[in-house]
């Protein structure tokens, strides 16, 4: 039997992983009865369900043609979340004033086309004009500069 | 050599003075463990309203909800104890919580320097239109008949009307079936509907539907009657003086945070609720302000250690918080 | 008739107060801002400007709040067309064929279509808040948690019509969803669920992160895949504005999707997130050429939006007639009711009608402002779309990061929306559309709520579904859909199979 979809059969496999973790999480959880359902019943019978379509999916990938894999790119997505930690990690400790330019600096490596001088310039203007919207204009509590001990604006 | 030290100390002690002379010095955080638009919320602004203006910085609600308030208070006493972190918690975030969670982050007696009593509001046991009993007297009697076939409504584990209500059923001995809701506007929804048969919960939330005429109220559960509802019986006018309960509000600071910072604030709250505007508001959501003698921290302190040892017996009678 | 002309004249005439329109602008310029915000919703900033209404008047105060809500509906669409980020969850079927249709070079067409359907849509509803206010609260009352599971499932069932793709992932990535919205704490017992121990799960995971990652961040990072391909402006932008064809398409899409959504939002614990879905289902039904939609049909779009506006203004008659809010938002207007002195319930209309009949004139004023409002800003936008990409992006994760903040102010949460952010790009690879996903969690954890809300009522009894006649009829429009939906894809299928052999 040849695979005929490759995609499908990877997506098929990855919803019974996905419905196999849900399952192992779940273990705890009592299922009650009809009358009292238990806080178990829902997601079990939900991953039991995902997990016999994507068990449906790897079957139809042997019986209908479909599109291969596609290369998975790793610049793009690596550098969108260091962005994002990035400003995890330093909107409390550092403020937007920093965090707000790390992310768009550190967001522009993923794209090729980046000029480094007009996106620091940018992604300090988008902060400020985003500190004047949200703390200012929405009035939204997000620390705008914080130097540990000295000041909190 | 020592002379410079006495200098510096003389410096510090100067700086010190001057630095707690000046709290505060910006804006206050007072986080409300509850989603915006509720009782505690709207007391926290309400008394946070006049409060900012005695210490002439604004006081900001943050709204932190979640598992009945327990997340909110967490994160509060995990805050730094420098007076710009405050929280508004409340019978169930203060009294409740250790019997209902198991796993509490936070210990309600050793975790927080109270500030003081801010306002409480009482529990009412309402029941829908069509209920047969028109009377306390007649309730107690249906439920103990009919306990497991009643359906009583609440807000989920943790809330205020859970709360109350278990206390109600570890009274009676009784164990009817407990329906959650995702807050009181749905369970108050669907006893209008006459889906579910009744529910104890905070006169702010069922004045309206009383008056309307699209529930009934049997009982308010404090000494006196409310001015709110004058003809709602009081518990102990019912025949059931035992069930005496109110939601109090209360607002708590950090464990560690200067006394002269907490002094200053309870000046504030108590000045805030002598206030005739601030009281008449209060009043007219039909809370309840406390008198003189039980607006200190210590009768905070106090309070909070009495409430936290009843709950943990009226849950342990109940067997567990379900 | 005579009560009502007087009632609406009284209305008007407190709504046209210099002091309430300046309100009203406020409110729906603040809103339409939050609405295109991604991550900031109506909530965080009602909250937010709550103590600035305490000098106002109560119905001032009130008409700038409800501006906001419904502002926010508009600015919305906005970001689903634009970016396809949904701002709210009734966003998320705009994207559909919103953003396939500003992929084509018609952003603008699709801005006006959705402007001027919400038009039309608060217009008729606000007339029906006006007329039937009342009679409609009986109706919402004979809606008890049986009827509400039956109404989810119906719902889901619609979900699964939505799909562009293969019917089979779709239902699978539906079911995910499910299964996302399981994740926290459980509102019966209080034990934690899926959350694999970890604190900041303890609530579930937020619709913006999962709508931010999955779909805003995702998007991103493919349009990084491909320079060729993407996302935004492929075509030169064409049209503005729609063109009398384009207006003839949508009328009768946008009666339909008036009519649907006035009546979902009606019913109490947020029955308008599924004006929308339903909306869309019906207009892919209906359509002569239905694989036309997820590909920029605009019937796509004029349905939905219509059906989304007038939820939001609907959803409004249970707080006014009975005082219960159906959502949080609405919960967020009692509390500043409350603050004020106001208290709602089945009195307002008698005790205060100068609020209520004010309220009224002023959506109808409001949806008015927004319509001026926002088409004009519709060649903003469309000259927004020409930013070069590689400046364009950072400014969205930008943006987006501090909205993520700013719901719960935990800095997880911009994590959470990386590790979704990694996932939707996944889903794409694997080829599975995240709309069903989003789907499923929205109406996942309403529908096991009032499944197990139902079950304890009826005391295990399963035949309470089908013995109470609302319910089973919303079951028996769920079996039909999906029935409908199902059989043609299998009969392809098979043939699909057969002829390769």
């Amino acid at each position: 039997m040849r695979v005929r979809n490759p995609q499908d059969l990877l997506a098929g496999l990855v919803l019974v992983g996905v419905a196999l973790v849900a399952l192992w999480a779940a273990g705890s959880l009592s299922q009650g009865r009809l009358g009292a359902v238990g806080p178990g019943m829902m997601p079990r019978a939900t991953a039991v369900l995902v997990g016999a379509v994507g068990a449906l999916v790897v079957l139809s990938a042997f019986v209908a043609p479909g599109p291969r894999l596609e290369r998975w790119s790793v610049r793009g997505p690596f550098f969108v979340c260091l962005a994002l930690v990035a400003f995890a990690v330093t909107i409390r400790w550092m403020g937007l004033l920093v965090a707000g330019p790390l992310v768009a600096v550190i967001s522009s490596a993923a794209s090729p086309e980046t000029r480094i001088k007009e996106i620091l310039v940018f992604g300090i203007a988008v902060t400020a004009f985003s500190i004047a919207l949200f703390k200012y204009l929405l009035n939204l509590p997000i620390p705008v500069l914080v130097i540990p001990g000295v000041i909190v604006l | 050599m020592k002379k410079a030290m006495m200098v510096l100390t003389a410096l510090a002690f100067g700086l010190a003075s001057v630095a707690l002379a000046a709290y505060p010095e910006r804006p206050i955080t007072m986080i409300v463990p509850f989603a915006a638009g509720g009782p505690t919320d709207i007391t926290a602004r309400i008394v946070g309203e006049h409060m900012s203006r005695t210490l002439g910085q604004q006081i900001v609600i943050e709204n932190v909800a979640g598992a009945g308030g327990t997340t909110g208070i967490s994160r509060a006493a995990a805050s730094t104890a420098d007076g710009y972190t405050i929280m508004m918690g409340h019978m169930g975030t203060h009294g409740a919580a250790p019997a209902v969670y198991p796993n509490l982050k936070y210990n309600p007696t050793k975790d927080f320097e109270p500030v003081g009593l801010a306002a409480g509001t009482p529990i009412l046991v309402v029941t829908r239109k069509d209920f047969p009993a028109n009377d306390l007297k007649g309730f107690v009697a249906h439920v103990k008949a009919n306990g497991p076939k009643l359906n009583e409504a609440h807000a989920g584990v943790g809330s205020v009307s859970h709360t109350t209500c278990t206390l109600l059923h570890s009274i009676l001995g009784v164990q009817p079936n407990r329906v959650a809701y995702r807050g009181t506007g749905p369970a108050l929804n669907d006893l209008v509907a006459g889906q579910v048969d009744y529910m104890c919960d905070q006169i702010v939330n069922l004045t309206p539907q009383i008056q309307g005429g699209t529930i009934k109220a049997l009982a308010i559960a404090t000494a006196e009657r409310s001015p709110a509802l004058p003809n709602v019986p009081t518990t102990k006018e019912a025949g059931l003086p035992e069930f005496q309960v109110s939601a109090w509000n209360a607002i708590f600071a950090p464990r560690g945070t200067p006394k002269d910072v907490v002094a200053r604030l309870n000046d504030a709250l108590v000045k805030a609720l002598d206030d005739a505007n601030t009281r008449k508001r209060l009043l007219d959501l039909g809370g309840d302000v406390p008198d003189r003698a039980g607006r200190s921290p210590d009768a905070l302190a106090k309070l909070v250690q009495s409430e936290v040892a009843r709950w943990a017996k009226v849950f342990k009678q109940v067997g567990g918080a379900k | 008739m005579e009560g009502l002309v007087g009632n609406l004249t009284l209305g008007f005439a407190t709504a046209l107060s210099w002091q309430n329109l300046g309100l009203a602008f406020i409110g729906c310029l603040v809103g339409t801002l939050v609405g295109v915000l991604p991550g900031v919703g109506p909530i965080a900033t009602i909250t937010m400007l709550l103590p600035i209404t305490f000098g106002i008047d109560p119905v001032g105060a009130l008409i700038m709040l409800a501006g906001i809500y419904y502002g926010a509906q508009y600015g919305g669409s906005t970001t689903a067309i634009l970016v396809n980020i949904p701002g709210e969850a009734t966003a998320v079927v705009t994207t559909l064929d919103g953003h396939q249709m500003a992929r084509q070079g018609r952003a603008g067409v699709a801005l006006g279509i959705a402007a001027l359907g919400s038009f039309f849509a608060g217009c008729v509803a606000t007339l029906v808040i006006a007329g039937l206010a009342q009679p409609l609260t009986r109706l919402a009352l004979l809606f008890g948690p049986a009827e509400y599971f039956s109404l989810m499932v119906m719902g889901l069932a619609f979900a699964v019509v939505l799909a562009r793709g293969p019917i089979l992932k779709a239902i699978g990535m539906i079911l995910v969803g499910v299964l996302l919205s399981t994740v926290g704490t459980d509102l019966d017992t209080g034990e934690e669920r899926l959350t694999f121990g970890y604190g900041p799960l303890a609530d579930g995971i937020d619709f913006a992160v999962l709508a931010m990652g999955i779909f805003g961040f995702a998007e991103v990072i493919r349009n990084l895949d491909y320079q060729e391909t993407r996302s935004v402006v492929v075509r030169a932008i064409g049209r503005i504005l729609p063109s009398l064809a384009d207006l003839a398409r949508s009328a009768a899409p946008i009666l339909r999707g008036t009519l649907v959504g006035a009546t979902l939002g009606i019913l109490p614990g947020n029955g308008a997130v599924l004006g929308p879905f339903a909306s869309y289902t019906l207009e892919k039904r209906l359509a002569r050429d239905p694989s036309r939609f997820g590909r920029g049909a605009i019937e796509g779009v004029a349905g939905p939006e219509s059906a989304n506006n007038a939820g939001a203004q609907t959803s409004f008659i249970p707080l006014l007639t009975l005082g219960i809010p159906p959502n949080a938002v609405m919960a967020l207007m009692v509390g500043a009711m409350t603050i004020h002195g106001i208290v709602p319930g089945p009195m307002v209309m008698t005790k205060n009608p100068t609020l209520f009949w004010g309220m009224i004139a002023s959506m109808w004023i409001g949806n008015l402002m927004l319509l001026v409002i926002n088409l004009p800003l519709i060649g903003l936008w469309v000259k927004f779309l020409t930013v070069p990409y590689r400046l364009m992006y950072p400014a969205i994760l930008v943006f987006s990061c501090i909205g993520i903040y700013s719901v719960r102010n935990a800095p997880e949460d911009v994590i959470f929306t990386a590790v979704f952010a990694i996932v939707g790009y996944a889903l794409i690879k694997l080829g599975f559309e995240a709309a069903p996903l989003l789907l499923g969690y929205v109406l996942g954890r309403l529908m096991e709520e009032n499944l197990r809300r139902a079950l304890s009522i009826a005391r295990g009894d399963l035949m309470t579904f089908v013995a109470r006649p609302v319910s089973a009829g919303l079951l028996a429009v769920a079996v039909i859909v999906l029935v409908a939906a199902v059989v043609p894809a299998v009969r392809k299928g098979r043939e699909e199979a057969f002829k390769e052999e």
